[in-house]
């Protein structure tokens, strides 16, 4: 960074929340400068506090946090300024776009309107002036028709657009500073290209400066000049993107990149590498260094005295003291498994002409027909069909992955698999016996065996239950194991899933992410099942928690003999683990193969599309960290 | 939207039949002969056997039904037994005076039960947060007739400020007939304002927490304009929906304070039916409500879909 006046300056920044005397540090004496014209780039995992710094820019972290330090902003403090004078500059001279594209815009307001609100407050532009920008901007944002866009509701307008909509209305008073928090997470990969794209452009065509947020380093590193790495809530590593994302310096940077899947066929001997455990609870920075728990090279020293951030010669800043003497992250690793040999004929399960359609008028979708005049256009395009004609079979100890992005039908397909939806029409055959024939008395033995696990981890435990009431509800619905045996079952299932025999008397708020997810496989474990539909298992979770549960699913597969339909939008995810992937789009099966075939010689034309953003966020090997155990790399 | 609308219409028909069928069924399901409970102690078998013949009742009980609903729907209620007037104007006359009362008493807790909800969420945790929470409980767990009566005490009895009963004539002037309002509407104010202003409150809470008002502020619209323009716009759509459900409650259901009040509303003349066993009249007053009561609910949803554009406006175009 050069040492022009910077656009702002963030000074030893600590954020507290003190509530019921408890008292939680979630920024640590945080400092950075971001020079006009670039792109600064802060990255880390959920709790990391890295959303803090937004809050603390903008004022909005609510009544229970404690701010110290300074936050400079074109030579003001924002941190002094009245709720006035900030108001004068938020809009006008900061821009921000948030996470949530789907909740960030007032479902009651035209989009328009929107856009042209700031200009009418911070530029003092007549309604009609601003309407008019507002459109014009919806143009510049890359929308097709920005006059129909203006004067839709939310609710009509895609995610995608829903996004370009928000960096518009923070582009409206041209303001200097863009914070983006979050800005493609809730994105499908198609769509997330496309907007960092737009941003691209924007950066060329406007010389706004950026701050990007996000916990994603490959975008980060294709948006930003600069990068941030936050840990516990300190920065531990920055310095110019190549150098920190290319050649990183301190292990919790070398230990993320390691843990991005990459865009490969997975091998069933070979697991990703990962960093163990969590961020610590309260992290205690003036202990040591708080990332000493997890990190594979940490010694006695290293918790002797705080960390501090540290340029060392030809480097750039590392809050680690032997930041330059560490090798590189714990490569893949080896374990024994015979791979099995799949033979076509002998499915497990087999499902033919699968079809669900949705009715949006429920029982008066009949009425509705019998009366064609009352049928608008809404109406006729209103029982989308989420699942068309789909067949596929998966063998006993098969992996088929299944990819495609949100709203194709994949989640359906999964739950039709399951029975858990009842098809319009087509048929389930589970070990050899059609589901739909089965009396309830069967098909209660084909529920024990057919196992889901969902991506939520928040919602799919109960709250009101311990871990070991969840594991051992399983237990006494299907009578498996004698009262007397169950907590020793519910200990085994723990230690199945690497979680520690104490949890068995926590609550799921107790515990973290990562943490919750192990405790929904060890209940789909329960019943020794034979089949897991795992439904986007490890979307919800940070990088390096989702090659965790990813190896772990690997070994409870290897260990059991278990088949997975793996369900996920991330293609280098599912193909980390699948020995087949069937792709999905628009509910219709467009490509099954082998893993290995579908990323090298990709035949539909969707396929191709997102094999193609998959790279972009994949993009080359050479940007694995140095050591790395890789394959081949994919043109 | 027109489908829709067309479809609770049909719900509404449906309801008032059957609703007819049970108030006609349960007026003749008393106890006693009606023309002996009507004429009293000192009948006897000819003057019950004449009134039986005069009300129709001893036709077979389909026809009585028949014939009643069929006058219903030609406007014609029936003759009122103890006044001898035609039942239809007598109604025509309580509704209005009801639709009356209960019109200036939606306005009124509209215009102070939304306010008082939305002073309650801005303040939350405050003490006028509290103040207004225990104020508006006040009206809500003591019955209506009680403020009635305090505020009869005080302001008739005591100031001789207002009107304690009656309504007055447009004739008198506006001044004079509103002021035999005040009172009332104060009172069913008062009875419905904690309903209003608690949902408001909590609606208003959930839009002042959404992503939407988090990139209001962070655009730097003033704190009024977040407020009022795009938390209170969303938190309004509930908030509307109770306000005109209880509309269908005034109308049916201030038989208490128009009693109270001495008001010459449709409550007033059920309980003078009820008093004296004049059935059509009863049948007809109960009738009246349930279709005030529906009518307003089918505008109160009617309403809900025109503000909220995710049901005016349909899917998406993705």
């Amino acid at each position: 960074m050069n040492s022009a006046a910077p656009l702002l300056d963030v000074g030893n920044l600590t954020v507290r929340y003190a509530s019921e005397g408890e008292s939680f540090t979630a920024l640590h004496d945080v400092s950075f400068t971001l020079q006009p014209g670039r792109a600064l780039g802060i990255v880390g995992e959920s709790g990391s506090g890295k959303s803090s710094i937004v809050g603390a820019i903008l004022g909005i972290l609510g009544p229970a946090a404690q701010m110290q330090g300074n936050v400079h902003f074109e030579n003001r403090d924002l941190a002094t300024l009245t709720p006035k004078s900030r108001r004068a500059v938020l809009g006008k001279r900061i821009g921000s776009v948030f996470q949530d594209p789907f909740t960030s815009l007032n479902p009651a307001l035209r989009v328009g309107r929107q856009i042209a609100e700031p200009m009418i407050w911070h530029l003092g532009l007549s309604k009609a002036e601003a309407m008019n920008r507002a459109r014009s901007l919806l143009g510049d944002m890359g929308i097709q028709e920005p006059v129909a866009v203006a004067n839709a509701f939310p609710h009509q307008l895609s995610g995608g657009m829903k996004q370009r909509v928000l960096i518009a209305a923070a582009m409206a008073c041209e303001p200097t500073l863009l914070i983006l928090d979050e800005p493609t997470t809730a994105l499908d990969v198609t769509v997330e290209s496309q907007i960092l794209d737009l941003l691209e452009a924007l950066r060329q065509s406007t010389q706004i400066s950026l701050l990007f947020i996000s916990h994603n380093l490959r975008v980060v590193k294709r948006v930003c000049d600069d990068v941030a790495v936050m840990y516990a809530g300190q920065i531990v590593e920055m310095g110019a993107a190549e150098y920190v994302l290319g050649a990183p310096s301190h292990p919790y940077t070398k230990g993320l990149l390691a843990s991005l899947p990459i865009l490969q066929a997975g091998s069933r001997g070979l697991r990703l590498p990962s960093i163990s455990g969590h961020i610590p609870q309260p992290s205690r920075p003036e202990l040591g260094c708080v990332f000493a728990s997890r990190c594979p090279f940490s010694e006695p020293a290293c918790n002797a005295s705080p960390q501090n951030l540290t340029t060392p010669p030809g480097s750039h800043q590392i809050r680690c003291w032997k930041a330059l003497s560490v090798g590189s992250w714990p490569a893949q690793v080896a374990v024994s498994t015979v791979a099995p040999k799949f033979r076509r004929g002998d499915a497990l399960v087999n499902a033919t002409d699968l079809r669900k359609s949705y009715k949006a008028f429920g029982g008066w979708a009949g009425w509705r027909r019998l009366l064609p005049s009352l049928q608008n256009a809404r109406s006729a395009n209103s029982t989308p069909v989420a699942v068309d004609t789909v067949s596929l079979s998966l063998s006993p100890g098969e992996v088929l992955g299944l990819v495609g992005e949100s709203g194709c039908g994949k989640s359906s397909l999964g739950r039709l698999i399951l029975q858990l939806l009842r098809q319009d029409s087509g048929s389930v055959e589970y070990d050899g016996a059609n589901l739909g024939a089965l009396s309830s008395k069967a098909l209660q033995n084909f529920r024990r065996e057919a196992q889901i696990v969902f991506q939520n981890v928040g919602s799919a435990l109960n709250p009101r239950h311990s871990i070991g009431e969840a594991l051992e509800r399983p237990l006494v619905l299907f009578d498996l194991v004698p009262a007397s045996q169950r907590i020793r079952r519910v200990e085994d299932l723990l230690s199945m899933v690497q979680l520690p025999l104490s949890y068995r008397t926590r609550f799921p708020h107790q515990l973290s992410g990562g943490e919750r997810q192990r405790v929904a496989i060890a209940r789909a474990l329960a019943t020794n099942p034979r089949f897991i539909v795992c439904d986007e298992p490890v979307s919800a979770l940070d990088v390096s928690v989702q090659a965790a549960i990813v190896n772990l699913l690997a070994d409870l597969r290897d260990e059991f003999g278990l088949a997975y339909l793996f369900i996920s939008h991330d293609l280098a995810v599912v193909a980390q683990i699948s020995d087949r992937i069937a792709v999905m789009y628009r509910g219709r099966i467009c490509e099954t193969g082998p893993t290995a075939e579908i990323l090298e010689r990709p035949q539909h034309p969707y396929t191709q599309r997102l094999l193609a953003s998959a790279m972009y966020e994949n993009p080359k090997q050479a940007d694995r960290v140095d050591g790395q155990t890789v394959g081949t790399a994919h043109s | 939207m027109a489908y829709y609308a067309l479809k609770r219409l049909g719900a509404v028909f449906l309801i008032l039949i059957i609703m007819s069928l049970v108030i006609f069924l349960s007026t003749h399901a008393l106890p006693k002969n009606t023309a002996a409970m009507i004429l009293g102690h000192y009948s006897t078998a000819e003057t019950q056997a004449a009134l039986e013949h005069k009300l129709g009742l001893d036709q077979p009980l389909r026809i009585q039904y028949l014939r009643w609903a069929s006058g219903v729907l030609h406007g014609d209620l029936g003759d009122s037994l103890v006044m001898n007037r035609p039942v239809a104007p007598i109604l025509w006359r309580a509704l209005a005076n009801s639709a009356v009362l209960a019109g200036a008493a939606m306005v009124m807790v509209s215009i102070v039960g939304l306010s008082l909800g939305v002073i309650a969420a801005v303040w939350r945790g405050h003490s006028t947060d509290h103040a207004i929470a225990i104020f508006t409980y006040l009206g809500l767990a003591v019955p209506e007739f009680y403020w009635g009566l305090v505020l009869i005490l005080i302001f008739s009895t005591t100031f001789h400020l207002l009107p304690s009963s009656g309504s007055g004539s447009v004739s008198m002037g506006f001044g004079r007939y509103s002021s035999h309002l005040v009172l009332p509407v104060i009172t069913l104010t008062f009875s419905l304002l904690a309903h209003v202003s608690r949902l408001t409150r909590s609606s208003m809470l959930e839009a002042l927490d959404t992503n939407y008002v988090r990139a209001a502020r962070a655009r730097g619209l003033p704190e009024r304009q977040v407020i009022l323009r795009h938390a209170l716009r969303n938190a309004l759509m509930p908030a509307i929906t109770v306000l005109a459900q209880n509309f269908g409650f005034l109308i049916g259901g201030i038989v208490a304070v128009e009693t109270v009040f001495a008001y010459p509303g449709l409550g007033q003349l059920l309980v003078y039916a009820l008093q004296r066993l004049d059935l059509p009249v009863m049948q007809a007053a109960v009738l009246m409500m349930t279709a005030t009561f529906c009518i307003t609910n089918l505008a109160a949803d009617l309403l809900y879909g025109w503000i909220n554009p995710r049901i005016r406006y349909g899917g998406g175009v993705d």
